[in-house]
């Protein structure tokens, strides 16, 4: 009985994702869904096959990729120090701040990302700023309350020894404030990662947002399909790195009052360097092969004419070379899209 | 007297903020095109709304994210409460599903509904379901998780029913998580709503910006944005309220 | 013996003094009151001799927190000085040492680490910190525990990890502030009797602020006994009780110097029936003699 309990336990997890998967295959095989619009599983899995043969999944992902780590990066050099800057040394301005932010903080993106667009164009960096921008905002407010959160006896402490404000921040408030910093940062990878597919959907020729978006245009419904899971795989991967790291600096809270964090376990030991070396490794390989790409792709797209496949007109790459015919083109209208393949 | 001072003090910051907005698009650092004086934008908005074609729009966009969000919240809340742990198989064969769920990008299945459904209000409204619903699950399943072992304890030395239980004790304790992940909801659904509205549609706020992006209606567009962020505003000081009401024991 | 221990604490050179402490705090306006004066320390003068161990007890509120840290050097008098070897205080520096009430240690760092955060201030270099965390870790008892995370201990083990790392960077005088209020009764107990350990070993200036009578009898060379707010040191009790003090708690003498602080203490708050009853049914019996 035991036995059967313990395989359970086991298995549980992975009978839904395996019930799902199932459904995928035979439902649109039975003609229960439409296999047009929603191909089997594995169909979708050979579009990937195929996607991956030709490289092409591999560009966009990396592209992607690229695109998410350097908007991320220029988020967190923007909002940490910021937030300690006006936390540490003017408290009283940061307080004040509050009602400010909060109300900033309801500012749609995408309210004013068509005003942006048409000043700027969607060139790549303006990609990276509406990326690293909207990922800003939740990393500057978790890091004001990460420091706030900081125990006063620990900062009492410190003061009594007479430290310098530079101590204070590098070994009282710095390492007291990363689990919430790092919950900002998740917060912000998961914006940076909605506002980079929609970015890219708006106006690039590359990416996995756009790999979406063309095949929808072009109606090749498995690739569409192809480039979504890869998209999920892309953020959940992303996810977890960061639970991972969160794990190590959550080892030292005390066993109670930690509610929500339950289901994050406990790393004890400090990272490892093997650990911190690999990352390291692979992360400078996505700067580097990436940035490769995406140069790579800016360059071509500005050579080539004005293409019926490329669906995203390349003009708008430069700043300010627009002229009004390709504007329409980069807000995806679904509408006229929709006509054309009825 | 002193009332007035202290919510001056309050909102010195924003005051400040609008003033210096104002002053920076009037003087000749800034391109008038790239950012128009808010004295401006406020004019335009007047007349937009007098005009009742903001107005119209606005509507139409409430009534968007509201479908979204409401069937967000009625689907939500009792599938939160259903992950709360009390049903430890369900909740262990869903889990991992909803971990996914949760982290499909919304544009992605917004082309997937799109195909399904066409470009219509249910799409719309289905896809702000979906993006609000995630929040709500996971703050309700939370909140019921963290119902406090010892109020558990005492009640079941009294035993109670299991209906009880959930009334008395268990949805007073979530209370305050399952109102967290209804206020963050609301925000996603307005968030969601201007971009599915830009990126398809023919009338509501979003499709007015793009509207004035393309006849080159700087105020226009601002104006929009402030109605839309004003709009987030009252919904999250609404759900605060609401809150305060109905959690008196806090 | 007492008087030997009287003479001994008088002969001893003064270590801190503190001349007429004034603390105001000016309480904003609100809606209900106008903006007022909080006077939470009234002309308070005190002496600390080197070497002993001084307890300072009063009633909540009455500023004997504030006292402390003005002796830390984190908060400033709003008027009168302290000196401390002649040298005025007027900030917060490595020459005094304070363990606070509740848990103060980093919980990302070891209990070594902790040790050592003084001695990084001090830039001490490596293997000095080393050697010298390792003899204080192993003062308090805890060198099994050494490369162990505070979450990892008990209360009373943070505790001396704290005093440990108040120690570590050698200041000249170490102020504790209720260290032992948040430990339960046994392990406060065995906490006073390891500070008395160290405080033999060491020969530190400690100044001991204590809600409790008992503590600050069974630990003090002196108690300072403050008034309710606006605080002053009312009296100071010489406690002439000898060392070490084993078993003590039990005797007479213990709960006759118990008695007559608890009387100091009493007599500032309102009810006088108390007085009345305390003073005719243990202090004429147990030691008539004694008239400090």
């Amino acid at each position: 009985m035991e036995r059967i309990n313990k395989i359970k336990v086991k298995i549980l997890p992975y009978i839904g994702i395996f019930c799902f998967l199932n459904l995928w295959e035979i439902l649109p095989r039975l003609g229960v869904v439409d296999a047009q619009f929603l191909p089997p599983f594995s169909t979708v899995c050979l579009a990937i096959q195929t996607l991956w043969q030709d490289g092409i999944l591999y560009t966009n992902t990396i592209i992607s990729l690229w695109r998410v780590l350097i908007g991320l990066l220029l988020a967190i050099f923007i909002a940490v120090p910021l937030g300690f800057f006006l936390e540490v040394f003017s408290p009283e301005i940061s307080k004040r701040l509050d009602g400010l932010f909060n109300l900033l903080s309801h500012v749609n993106p995408f309210s004013l990302a068509p005003l942006f667009i048409l000043l700027f164009g969607i060139g790549e960096k303006e990609k990276l700023a509406i990326i690293s921008l909207s990922a800003v905002w939740p990393i500057l407010f978790h890091t004001i309350t990460g420091i706030r959160s900081v125990n006063p006896i620990l900062i009492k402490t410190g003061r009594s020894m007479n430290i310098s404000t530079g101590v204070l921040i590098k070994d009282i408030l710095f390492p007291g404030a990363l689990p919430i910093i790092i919950t900002g940062i998740r917060l912000g990878v998961q914006m940076s990662m909605f506002m980079l597919i929609a970015a890219e959907m708006m106006g690039a020729g590359a990416g996995l947002g756009w790999l979406v978006h063309n095949s929808a245009m072009v109606y090749q419904i498995p690739r569409l399909y192809a480039g979504g899971v890869f998209i999920i795989l892309l953020g959940m991967s992303l996810n977890k790195i960061i639970l991972w790291f969160q794990t190590y600096s959550w080892f030292w809270q005390e066993r109670t009052g930690v509610a929500e964090q339950t289901h994050i376990k406990r790393r004890h030991k400090q990272v490892s360097s093997v650990a911190v070396f690999c990352f390291m490794f692979i992360f400078s390989g996505v700067l580097f092969f990436g940035g490769n790409e995406v140069h790579k792709i800016n360059t071509q797209v500005r050579t080539l004419p004005m293409n019926h496949d490329m669906h995203q007109h390349s003009a708008g790459m430069e700043k300010g070379a627009e002229t009004t015919e390709p504007q329409k083109a980069y807000v995806p209208n679904f509408k006229a899209d929709e006509d054309k393949h009825k | 007297m002193y009332r007035t001072k202290i919510i001056l003090q309050h909102n010195l910051p924003i005051i400040l903020f609008f003033l210096l907005w104002e002053v920076v698009a009037n003087s000749s650092l800034v391109n008038p095109m790239l950012l128009p004086a808010f004295s401006k934008v406020i004019m335009t908005l007047g007349g937009l709304f007098y005009s009742g074609e903001l107005l119209t729009h606005t509507l139409i966009s409430l009534e968007r994210a509201l479908g979204g969000f409401v069937a967000a919240l009625v689907i939500g809340i009792p599938l939160g409460f259903l992950m709360g742990g009390w049903f430890r198989t369900t909740q262990t064969v869903l889990a991992p599903l909803f971990d996914i769920s949760s982290q499909v990008n919304p544009f992605i299945l917004f082309h997937i509904i799109i195909l399904f459904l066409g470009i219509g209000e249910t799409a719309k409204i289905t896809i702000i379901a979906w993006v609000c619903i995630w929040p709500i699950v996971f703050n309700t399943a939370a909140g019921v998780r963290n119902v406090d072992e010892i109020l558990l304890k005492e009640a079941r030395s009294f035993d109670l029913q299991r209906w009880s239980i959930f009334y008395k004790i268990i949805l007073p304790s979530a209370a305050r998580s399952i109102f967290t992940g209804i206020r963050i909801s609301a925000g996603y659904s307005f968030f969601l709503l201007i971009a599915v509205e830009v990126m398809g549609a023919d009338s509501g706020l979003g499709w007015f910006i793009l509207y004035s992006q393309e006849n080159y209606n700087v105020e226009a567009i601002f104006a929009g944005a402030v109605v839309i962020a004003l709009l987030g505003v009252t919904m999250d000081a609404g759900i605060k309220y609401i809150e305060k009401k109905i959690i008196i024991w806090q | 013996m007492a008087e030997n221990t009287i003479e001994r604490i008088e002969e001893k050179k003064d270590k801190i003094i503190a001349k007429n402490i004034r603390r105001v705090y000016q309480i904003k306006a609100t809606e209900n009151n106008a903006g007022h004066e909080f006077e939470a320390i009234k002309e308070l003068n005190l002496v600390v001799k080197q070497g002993e161990l001084l307890a300072i007890v009063g009633p909540s509120g009455c500023g004997k927190s504030t006292f402390l840290d003005m002796l830390a050097g984190l908060e400033k008098p709003t008027s009168g000085e302290i000196f401390m070897d002649d040298k005025k205080i007027t900030g917060p520096a490595l020459d005094r040492g304070i363990v606070l009430q509740g848990y103060a240690l980093f919980p990302w760092r070891t209990v070594r680490k902790n040790v050592e955060f003084g001695l990084e201030i001090k830039k001490i270099p490596e293997k000095e910190r080393y050697a010298i965390s390792e003899r204080y870790i192993d003062l308090v008892g805890l060198s099994k525990f050494a490369d162990r995370y505070p979450y990892e201990l008990s209360g009373g083990m943070k505790q001396r990890v704290a005093i440990a790392r108040a120690l570590a960077y050698d200041p000249d005088v170490l102020l504790m502030d209720e260290p032992f209020a948040a430990v339960d009764a046994q392990t406060r107990e065995s906490l006073q009797e390891e500070l008395l350990r160290i405080w033999e070993k060491t020969k530190k200036t400690i100044v001991f602020v204590t809600h409790g009578i008992d503590e600050a009898v069974f630990l003090a060379d002196r108690v300072a006994v403050m008034t309710a707010n606006p605080g002053t040191v009312k009296e100071i009790v010489t406690i002439d009780l000898p060392r070490p003090r084993d078993g003590i708690r039990s005797s007479a003498e213990f709960g006759w110097v118990r008695h007559k602080i608890w009387q100091l203490l009493q007599n500032d708050t309102e009810s006088a029936v108390k007085e009345g009853i305390g003073n005719t049914d243990v202090a004429g019996s147990i030691a008539p003699t004694a008239s400090l």
